[in-house]
């Protein structure tokens, strides 16, 4: 990505969508009287201090950047932490959004387990044995903790998932 | 002066077996539910309430109030250790005490934590004693504008606290602010944001942000850069996660940070509506605008947590003044006791004090037994969590991920919900990328409806007139105050350029 880009795309990712936003707060539904402000004021105000800020970042940047050193990146030493692991950042966000996605369909018990027992190993726990005993042991004292001790209802998902997040149940005496 | 007797009294119907076991029980499952991520102390006295239905009026105030009190210390053990607020109080804690944990100094950070929330507690108790009715006397003379001046002042403390780009901690907080608007605005009942979305009509949890953002938010970044090897920074630290009390010279050497965190907590805790987590903001910003150490703050000094923490616990005492004076709850805990009162069919008001005096000094009597209790329970309880830390970093975050997502979804059992939090944790992660810092975006998510309905309700009252703002003394000084917290950066770099370019001209060549 050019660097002129990189050093202005956050800012400019926010100002486009401050932009959408005021439109839609421009179409905000109200009944107010001449003269007095309505529910659309106090976002509009915020949306209006939050543009002014990101143009004013792009500008500065902009403005500030080292010129005359091909492919340097200004923006990059105040914004960039440490290296990344992509593959790494990729798993975690892939099994964070997955166990979102599956667990209506695999209820708290099965993805939890499966959870449990991937999220280590993708972090750099490569046992086996121990990822799988505690996936399994972790969901199942979870399951206690929230479902007998908190009364938490949790998902128990649908077809054979449902009918073993029940039996589960029924065995740590939740009916 | 008969409050001793009356207090004694209070101690003696707390003092029986049964209402001794209430009070134990309580202070652990307010603990529990203030070190878990997401189940908040409210959602947990709320979850609580329903067992108090076939108690006793006494032993149901006893088990709440203790639940209460607990539930103000329980998420600084998680905030320190894990930099994940178990409470949005908490928050401030993560700037001072995680980053003393990050420099080897999470026992003394504990420690620290652990006064402050004694000294906090047991003397907002005695001004909540000695002074319920003058002080709540006090409280009647705020109005919507002074409420909106200390949400500013919160607010405006944030900012100025944060590190690095000034504008961009004001963009995190916008967007915060923007957050707390999406749903049905409480003043004209209007539809804002929801893009079509039923369950964007009730608005985003600042539960859901918070424990998204730092919560999920952290552990990418850890998974990103790499967890620590097994049994590697966590358990060769072992030793060093031990509860640790500072010595009594250095506590006395900041006994002015005690006094400012305990008398704001007191007086913000006694505005309806404001409670711990404002007290806490507003102590730190506080103590970072005029405390002896301020530029220290946020890099680890224990100021940060003494003002934050003795703030949040005071707050306790100062929320339960209008509570029983008046019948109006200071915060969303002292709102559930004030059902619980209701459902025994007491109403808290200057009539309890004369119809029900027993009961008022058994609820002070439990917030004495209870801060002592708990800072007892707390020194104790770190050591399990510490333990904690021993594990692979790899695994501990795994099940910090899904006490996140639990503690999410059980706030409105919304499946929804875990798609928010999902979103917040990654617009954590990048936020943290970037330069953007989270405490704004979540402070502003939090205090956002306040601010929102204090001024709205200010413009309606007061036919648009804006200046009433400034005109009144009480808020005009407050708002006088945030302003300058707001301006100081910028004018010591103006200071600082000037100086710079003088001593550059000065200088021969």
């Amino acid at each position: 990505m050019p660097s002129i880009l990189r050093l202005v795309l956050p800012h400019g990712l926010l100002l486009a969508a401050t932009v959408l936003l005021y439109a839609v707060a421009s179409r905000i539904a109200s009944n107010v009287g001449a003269g007095r402000i309505g529910p659309d004021a106090w976002p509009k105000a915020i949306l209006v201090l939050m543009g002014a800020l990101c143009a004013w970042e792009i500008v500065r940047r902009l403005a500030t950047r080292p010129r005359g050193a091909a492919g340097a990146d200004p923006g990059e030493g105040n914004d960039a932490g440490p290296p990344l692991h992509p593959g790494k950042l990729a798993a975690g966000v892939g099994l964070v959004v997955g166990y979102v996605v599956v667990v209506p369909w695999m209820g708290f018990f099965a993805a939890t387990a499966v959870f449990l027992a991937a999220f280590p190993w993708f972090g750099g726990t490569r046992r086996p044995a121990l990822t799988a005993a505690l996936g399994l042991a972790g969901s199942l004292a979870l399951v206690v903790i929230f479902m007998r001790v908190a009364y938490i209802s949790l998902p128990l998902g649908t077809g054979p998932f449902r009918e073993l997040s029940l039996a589960l149940l029924g065995l740590i005496g939740v009916s | 002066m008969d409050v001793l007797p009356l207090l004694a009294t209070g101690f003696g119907h707390l003092f029986t077996p049964v209402n001794l076991a209430v009070l134990a029980a309580g202070l652990v499952l307010g603990m529990l539910v203030a070190v878990l991520p997401g189940l908040t102390l409210v959602m947990g006295v709320v979850l609580a309430l329903p067992f108090t239905y076939k108690m006793g009026v006494a032993p149901a105030l006893i088990l709440l109030t203790a639940m209460y009190v607990s539930g103000t210390y329980g998420g600084a053990i998680t905030a320190i250790l894990f930099r994940i607020p178990g409470e949005p109080m908490d928050v401030p804690l993560i700037w001072d005490g995680y980053e003393m944990a990050r420099k080897g100094e999470a026992a003394l950070a504990l420690g620290w934590s652990l006064v402050a929330a004694l000294v906090g507690g047991l003397v907002s108790a005695v001004v909540m004693v000695l002074l319920a009715k003058p002080v709540a006397g006090l409280a009647l003379a705020f109005s919507t504008p002074e409420f909106f001046a200390i949400v500013f002042f919160g607010l405006a403390s944030v900012v100025t606290l944060s590190q690095g780009s000034l504008a961009n901690a004001l963009i995190s907080l916008c967007l915060g602010l923007l957050i707390a608007t999406v749903g049905v605005d409480e003043v004209y009942g209007a539809e804002r944001f929801t893009f079509g979305q039923p369950f964007l009509q009730d608005g985003v949890e600042f539960l859901l942000v918070m424990v998204g953002a730092y919560g999920i938010g952290e552990v990418l970044t850890r998974m990103g850069t790499g967890f620590a090897a097994e049994g590697g920074e966590a358990g060769s630290g072992a030793a060093r996660f031990r509860t640790a009390f500072p010595s009594l010279s250095s506590i006395l050497g900041m006994k002015a940070t005690f006094a400012r965190g305990t008398a704001t907590g007191i007086v913000v805790g006694i505005v309806p509506g404001a409670g711990a987590t404002v007290s806490a903001f507003v102590a730190y910003g506080i103590e970072s605008q005029y405390g002896k150490n301020r530029a220290a703050l946020g890099s680890g000094a224990a100021e940060g947590i003494v003002a934050a923490k003795s703030a949040a616990t005071a707050s306790v005492g100062g929320a339960l003044v209008p509570l029983l004076a008046m019948g109006i709850p200071g915060s969303g805990a002292t709102a559930i006791i004030l059902a619980a009162f209701l459902l025994h069919g007491i109403q808290p008001g200057p009539q309890v004090f004369v119809a029900n005096p027993d009961l008022v000094y058994t609820v002070f009597a439990t917030v004495f037994a209870g801060v002592i209790g708990m800072c007892i329970l707390g020194y104790f309880a770190i050591r399990p969590l510490c333990k904690v830390l021993e594990a692979p970093e790899a695994i501990v975050s795994a099940f910090v991920v899904v006490f996140c997502f639990v503690g999410a979804f059980a706030a409105r059992n919304n499946l929804s919900d875990l798609n928010v939090i999902a979103a917040f944790g990654v617009l954590g992660f990048l936020f943290e990328r970037y330069g953007f810092p989270i405490a704004p975006l979540v402070l502003g998510t939090i205090l956002g409806p306040l601010a929102e309905t204090n001024f709205m309700t200010t413009m309606v009252s007061f036919d648009n007139d804006w200046t009433v703002f400034f005109t009144r003394p009480i808020s005009g000084g407050i708002l006088a105050l945030a302003f300058a917290g707001l301006a100081w950066p910028l004018a010591k770099a103006v200071l600082q350029r000037i100086r710079a370019s003088r001593s550059a001209h000065g200088q021969p060549g």
